[in-house]
């Protein structure tokens, strides 16, 4: 029971990170439509970079560098040339396949086995990972997932205590209103959009180097969606959001549970969906959403 | 000679090819309250804009106690004590009044108790009565306004512009809006007052400047000019008055459209409409005064069959249309001219004369062969054209390429036409300058001369008094009374649209 609790929340990690990533940029107005590619290529390149070094914080850095780059091409198009955010996500996804399919070929070749490298150690905090039942859930995890810990309170704070935070709620919601206060839209929408591209880079590679070891171009099959989804979902807040990857952590490790010990009445494909068709679900039955309104709509004034 | 306060000298600034401002002086000094008078498109905004750093000047240089400074954003202007207040509020619905106040003036960690008490008491000091903690999008518009003029009290401006700030007001309200401006002004700071009303500029100016075509006509105090001489400037001809006819007044007129007891409630939502009753006679011009967004949208959309009203009954020459389609409401003669045109009455993308052919595209006259005929639908769309004195080069123009008077005057052509019995005007003159206003006006005259009925929607008080035979006023969605035009005054008007029922005992 505590190693399913434990691996719950360990799958939940990366989709808090790709989530709250969502939160900023689409706080701010645009959509991080690109979240999948970007997720695709942190997962890559943290574990190239892993793997060539040896070192996983060369891989972390990697993966983060990788992210951002992927997140600055979206933001350069949507942002500063205000073209439509769905569109230029969906080829960036592509084209972040595509590249990663190539360069990994060039690489590596083709090798027999895949390659591996040693994921994320788990790291015990001391005694608090001694308290019965909660300790192996919460204290016996990889450095990402303490991460994770940190970063619900530290964007809550950060969206409604500080001036950035109001200003990035403001201009999600009008951003003339912004630009009237003497506050540079694009620049906030441009930084939000590389913010994400840092922490969806984190997200991404978690399934390469924190948990597998491995990479596949399939790695991510749809988890940037996913994150995407839960930051509707949770409504924009971080909180929500949390919410939200916990249930979504909690299928993926039925999914697994399920696959490895099976129950013989539903088949397993079933289990590996779940988290999918409880997307769908979800975003049906949603009644209200407190969609920032200008969501999606480029800025762009005469001047 | 002393330099005045603020100076603004030979700005000019374009538009891609579109001169919007051509060497354009002015001064302002200190306790002064300047207005800045001309027609939509004249190139106010844009002057002011300049100022506050929103554009960038293509030429002129400012100069501030004569030094000269450079502008380059809002922020810029906001260090140097200038602060404006937008035509279309900068406000954010969904956040509080004192996030909206201290957006872009405070830094880093926010004690948002502090800040709150801060701007209560600023609100207390100039005796608004606001709620630093309410939502914007739960204020009135007269209220937001209050927000505006908070924020730029708080960032300690010097120089407060305020473009068009009683377009969205009752007379009450702009009557203490008035009364702050000439109070703040007289603590020694500046006021620069954009608008196109004669009458509010010399009820608050000390001095006017009138701009046309992006240029300054001229510079004028107050008390040396008078309405006449700034409406020639501002219009660059002399204006006659639509005049009503007076005379076939007494005759007992049929009633045209009859509305019962109408209500348009959604589940879980306060009501939009409710229990609104009146009638509209034959020949009559009808006017419905009120705040906007006090249900007018929701009036014209059961009016014209866009949606169906939770209860009560409407008539139309004695027919009950309450279930009836749109189009069967259009084939009846219903002309419809709504409030946004770009939204609602165009698509801007098409020609002229497919525009034209929007409402009425089932009638099978405009069909040969299963096939528009073209020739028939040009003839038409041209002759349109020359009646209403729509400037355009021809039918094929896309109805984007014409001024917003013009527009105006397509989409009133075709409502004209189509309505064959009554026409509804919803804020038919909104944003038109003074000829188009006069045309549009005409046509309503024309229109009720010939024995048609006219319902006019419309926030413009002039425009009701002017025009109407007889006026409700509307209010959260309820009649508050239907009057003789002769009945009413401004001030009763006014605390009618703020929703003040009268009470019989105390008329006064």
């Amino acid at each position: 029971m505590t190693s399913f609790l434990a691996r719950a929340l360990m799958l939940s990690t990366p989709l808090l990170f790709g989530a709250t990533a969502e939160v900023f940029a689409q706080r701010s107005g645009v959509m991080i439509t690109a979240i999948e590619g970007v997720f695709v290529m942190g997962a890559w390149a943290g574990f190239v970079g892993s793997y060539l070094s040896g070192s996983h914080l060369v891989g972390l850095l990697f993966a983060m560098l990788a992210g951002l780059l992927t997140a600055a091409l979206h933001g350069w198009i949507c942002v500063y040339l205000g073209q439509q955010q769905v569109v230029t996500g969906t080829a960036i996804n592509i084209l972040a396949l595509g590249v990663v399919a190539f360069f990994h070929r060039v690489i590596f070749g083709v090798p027999i086995s895949p390659l591996q490298v040693v994921p994320l150690a788990k790291i015990d905090i001391p005694l608090l990972s001694s308290i019965p039942f909660l300790g192996p859930i919460f204290f016996q995890q990889n450095i990402l997932t303490y991460l994770m810990y940190l970063m619900v309170p530290v964007a809550f704070f950060i969206l409604f205590r500080t001036s950035i935070g109001l200003s990035i709620r403001s201009t999600g919601e009008n951003p003339e209103a912004v630009d009237v206060a003497g506050i540079n839209v694009k620049r906030i929408r441009f930084s939000m959009v590389l913010l994400a591209g840092l922490v969806g880079g984190l997200a991404g590679s978690f399934y390469s180097i924190g948990y597998l070891g491995m990479f596949t171009t399939n790695i991510i099959g749809g988890r940037g969606w996913i994150a995407f989804a839960i930051c509707f979902l949770g409504n924009w807040n971080p909180i929500g959001v949390l919410i939200g990857t916990l249930v979504f952590g909690l299928a993926e490790a039925v999914a697994i549970l399920m696959q490895s010990s099976g129950t013989g009445l539903f088949p397993n494909e079933f289990f590996i969906a779940l988290p999918y068709i409880i997307t769908i679900i979800l975003t049906i039955t949603r009644k209200s959403f407190n969609v920032p309104a200008s969501l999606g709509i480029p800025y762009n004034k005469e001047n | 000679m002393e330099s005045p306060y603020l100076e603004m000298k030979h700005i000019t600034k374009l538009f891609s090819k579109v001169v919007a401002n051509n060497d354009v002086s002015l001064h302002l000094g200190k306790g002064e309250v300047l207005a800045l008078l001309g027609e939509n498109g004249a190139g106010k905004s844009t002057i002011m804009k300049v100022l506050y750093g929103l554009y960038h000047a293509d030429s002129g240089s400012i100069r501030i106690n004569g030094e000269e400074k450079k502008i380059r954003s809002p922020k810029d202007a906001m260090a140097l004590g200038i602060s404006m207040i937008q035509q279309h509020f900068s406000l954010v619905p969904a956040n509080t009044v004192t996030e909206n106040i201290i957006m872009g003036n405070a830094h880093g960690i926010i004690d948002w108790k502090k800040k709150e008490q801060e701007i209560q008491a600023l609100a207390e000091q100039y005796q608004f009565d606001i709620d630093a903690k309410a939502y914007v999008r739960d204020l009135s518009v007269g209220a937001q306004q209050k927000v505006e003029i908070l924020k730029a009290l708080y960032q300690q401006a010097k120089i407060l512009i305020m473009d068009e700030p009683t377009a969205v007001l009752t007379p009450q309200e702009i009557d203490s809006l008035m009364d702050f401006v000439k109070s703040f002004a007289a603590a020694g700071n500046s006021v620069v007052f954009i608008t196109h009303k004669l009458r509010e500029v010399m009820e608050v100016a000390d001095r006017i400047i009138v701009m046309r075509n992006g240029v300054l006509m001229g510079s004028l105090e107050k008390d040396k000019t008078d309405e006449k001489e700034l409406s020639r400037l501002m219009v660059g001809r002399e204006l006659v008055k639509t005049k009503r006819d007076e005379e076939q007044q007494e005759k007992e007129q049929a009633d045209c459209l009859v509305l019962k007891n109408i209500t348009l409630k959604a589940e879980n939502e306060i009501a939009k409409l409710e229990d609104v009753s009146f009638s509209i006679k034959e020949g009559e011009i009808f006017g419905l005064a009120g705040v906007s967004e006090n249900g007018q949208q929701e009036l014209c959309e059961v009016l014209s069959g866009y949606k169906s009203p939770t209860s009560g009954t409407i008539w139309f020459q004695g027919e009950d249309i309450t279930q009836s389609t749109i189009e069967e409401r259009i084939s009846m003669g219903i002309g419809y001219v709504p409030a946004d045109r770009h939204k609602f009455g165009m698509v801007m993308d098409m020609s002229l004369s497919e525009n034209m052919l929007l409402k009425s595209s089932f009638k099978p006259d405009w069909y040969q062969h299963y096939f528009i005929d073209k020739k028939k639908l040009n003839a038409y769309t041209a002759s349109m054209i020359e009646r209403f004195d729509v400037k355009a080069s021809g039918p094929d123009d896309l109805a984007r390429s014409l001024s917003g008077g013009n527009q105006q005057k397509v989409v009133v052509a075709r409502e004209v036409d189509n309505g064959e019995t009554l026409i509804i005007f919803d804020q038919p003159t909104r944003g038109l300058d003074l000829g188009a206003i006069q045309n549009v006006h005409e046509t309503m005259f024309g229109e009720k001369r010939k024995g048609k009925s006219v319902l006019l929607i419309s926030t413009e008080l002039s425009e009701i008094f002017d025009l109407c035979d007889r006026i409700a006023v509307i209010y959260k969605g309820r009649i508050q009374g239907i009057y003789q035009h002769t009945e009413l005054t401004t001030e009763k008007i006014g605390l009618l649209m703020a929703g003040y029922q009268e009470k019989k005992e105390a008329l006064v």
